[in-house]
């Protein structure tokens, strides 16, 4: 991935395209509805929070590899401050500091090459981090010779950095795969359209709940959309990886249909079990960054290891 | 097994701009990290480009809170103030800055409140308000509040007349007052310039104060106000 690869990139510049006229066909149903007198004052404020997400995650991945990693890297430790801040663990120094500390050392493992391989990325290191994460947290205790209440900090901090940190920053080690763009752009609106596709179905067909006592506003009917849509996008965008298999495709359509509305409601469950909304306010219409991100976890991970699978990292 | 017991940060549903105007504010690792930077820089720079020269350090208490009052003629007098109390104590060193002002904006309050660690100090509809957040400010040991008692930057170069603010906080409270005289500030930095200018600064910090044994009535308001401005005064003369 580099500023040159993506001028010539046909998959970089396609999905720019389609991306583009999405933003430009939604932006205009929006406005003929507000013209027709129709409320849409909230949809129109999540619209304006994509106008500012899409150039910033396009133009991330546009500046090539380094730009990508430290993106992904600056998400996980945003994305685990929210966490940290949502059950408190964000007032232990000690912790945190620690999980940051990690969570910048796998940013620098994914973009340093691997001593014996050669390739871009360490991976070995990469997957054994959790090992010498998990190690240092479990010692700050032991360190700071203190037990009371220290159980629940240690397990927070391991679940957030697995998670929110060593999970996540999968979507970070695609970019060193030779097929960077299309793995990327393809997760990331797949991903994206998976969400939006269960909203939409939710709120049309919906009856029954998904998980009622997790998300009151999941539905069977949105979940079983969102499927059926996430299924067709590997076919309709086959050009993101040609060597695919028609198997593969279907493999790729299960991850993120069913994948993308897990993550959904893992962090639903963790806030409803801290009793908060949202993960945080800073994406306008949007909630927290983890409200956003929160199926890219769950399908990241999978993803790449499937694809690593059938196709080799190469 | 017992239920765990989460403690949500206060302020997680509170937009940026404003979570950076609220205070008592939430402290964070990076924020901590940039103003201890910053705090650093800024020394260095006082100290060579303004020259800046700090006596009577040693009156500094070593613990416990108290207030810095001086005169207001810059931009500068916050960060002379700052500069001269002890590095470690930078997160909890706090100057009154006017938020009708230093919070007006969002990367003004990002700067105001990151950097410079200023307490939103309302001068025209809720002083009172205001006050009553410095002293709560003064109760916890170890912090320190910066004041200009002026309210506002002179544009002649005299100093104007104290405000009551400071008698209200100090008169019948266990408070300890340090009245300071920053000379050299008009010079280097006066209102209304982009840029200071390389001219020296010369800090002086008087004998502690208290006001402890006076009661809260307004003319004991009055003295406190009247006997502080004569100290910062003189220390601007010696």
């Amino acid at each position: 991935m580099s500023i040159e690869l993506a001028i010539n990139s046909p998959v970089f510049l396609r999905y720019l395209l389609i991306v583009g006229g999405l933003l430009v066909g939604a932006g205009i149903v929006l406005v003929s509805l507000r013209l027709a007198g129709r409320n849409v004052e909230s949809p129109l404020r999540t619209y304006r929070g994509w106008l500012v997400m899409i150039p910033i995650v396009l133009g991330t991945l546009f500046l090539g590899r380094e730009a990508t990693i430290l993106g992904v890297t600056l998400l996980a430790a945003v994305g685990f401050k929210e966490f940290a801040r949502a059950t408190g663990l964000y007032a232990d120094w000690w912790m945190t500091g620690t999980v940051y500390l990690a969570i910048v050392a796998l940013g620098v493992v994914t973009l340093a090459p691997d001593p014996r391989l050669a390739s871009p990325g360490w991976y070995g290191f990469f997957m054994a981090s959790p090992v010498f994460v998990i190690s240092s947290i479990l010692l700050i205790p032991v360190v700071r010779n203190r037990a009371r209440g220290e159980l629940q900090k240690v397990a927070l901090a391991i679940l957030g950095f697995i998670y929110f940190g060593w999970m996540f920053m999968h979507l970070g080690f695609l970019a060193n795969t030779g097929n960077a763009y299309g793995y990327l752009l393809f997760l990331v609106f797949a991903v994206e359209v998976n969400d939006v596709a269960a909203y939409t179905f939710g709120r049309i067909f919906g009856k029954r709940k998904l998980r009622d006592h997790i998300s009151p506003n999941k539905t069977l009917a949105g979940s079983v959309g969102a499927i059926a849509v996430s299924m067709a996008l590997p076919w309709l965008l086959w050009f993101s990886f040609p060597h695919f298999s028609p198997a593969l495709l279907v493999l790729t359509g299960l991850i993120v249909g069913v994948g993308g509305q897990l993550g959904d409601l893992v962090i639903s469950f963790i806030k409803r079990d801290i009793g908060i909304k949202d993960m945080g306010t800073t994406i306008q219409g949007h909630g927290g960054i983890l409200d956003r991100v929160d199926s890219m976890i769950f399908v990241a991970p999978i993803f790449f290891h499937m694809q690593r699978w059938f196709s080799g990292l190469g | 097994m017992e239920n765990w017991q989460y403690r949500p940060s206060p302020g997680i549903g509170t937009p940026v701009a404003e979570s950076l105007r609220s205070f008592p504010r939430e402290p964070g690792m990076l924020a901590y990290a940039i103003r201890s930077l910053a705090a650093l820089l800024l020394r260095v720079w006082l100290r060579t480009y303004h020259r800046l020269g700090i006596e009577g350090r040693e009156n500094l208490p070593k613990r416990g809170s108290y207030v810095l009052v001086c005169n207001h003629t810059s931009h500068l007098d916050a960060l002379c103030l700052q500069c001269a109390v002890p590095l470690s104590r930078i997160h909890s060193c706090f100057p009154a800055a006017a938020a009708d002002y230093f919070f007006s904006s969002l990367p003004r309050s990002a700067v105001s409140a990151i950097v410079i660690n200023a307490l939103p100090f309302d001068r025209q509809a809720n002083g009172g308000e205001s006050l009553a957040l410095c002293s709560e400010v003064l109760e916890k040991a170890g912090n320190i509040l910066i004041l200009f008692p002026e309210g506002t930057r002179t544009t002649t170069g005299s100093m104007g007349r104290f405000r009551s603010g400071i008698g209200r906080l100090a008169a019948g409270n266990d408070v300890d007052v340090l009245p300071c005289h920053l000379d050299g500030g008009i010079e280097a930095w006066p209102k209304g310039r982009l840029f200071p200018r390389p001219r020296r600064l010369r800090l002086r910090i008087g004998q502690t104060r208290n006001y402890g044994h006076l009661d809260r009535s307004p003319s004991s308001v009055r003295a406190v106000c009247a006997d502080l401005e004569v100290r910062v005064a003189e220390l601007g003369e010696g």
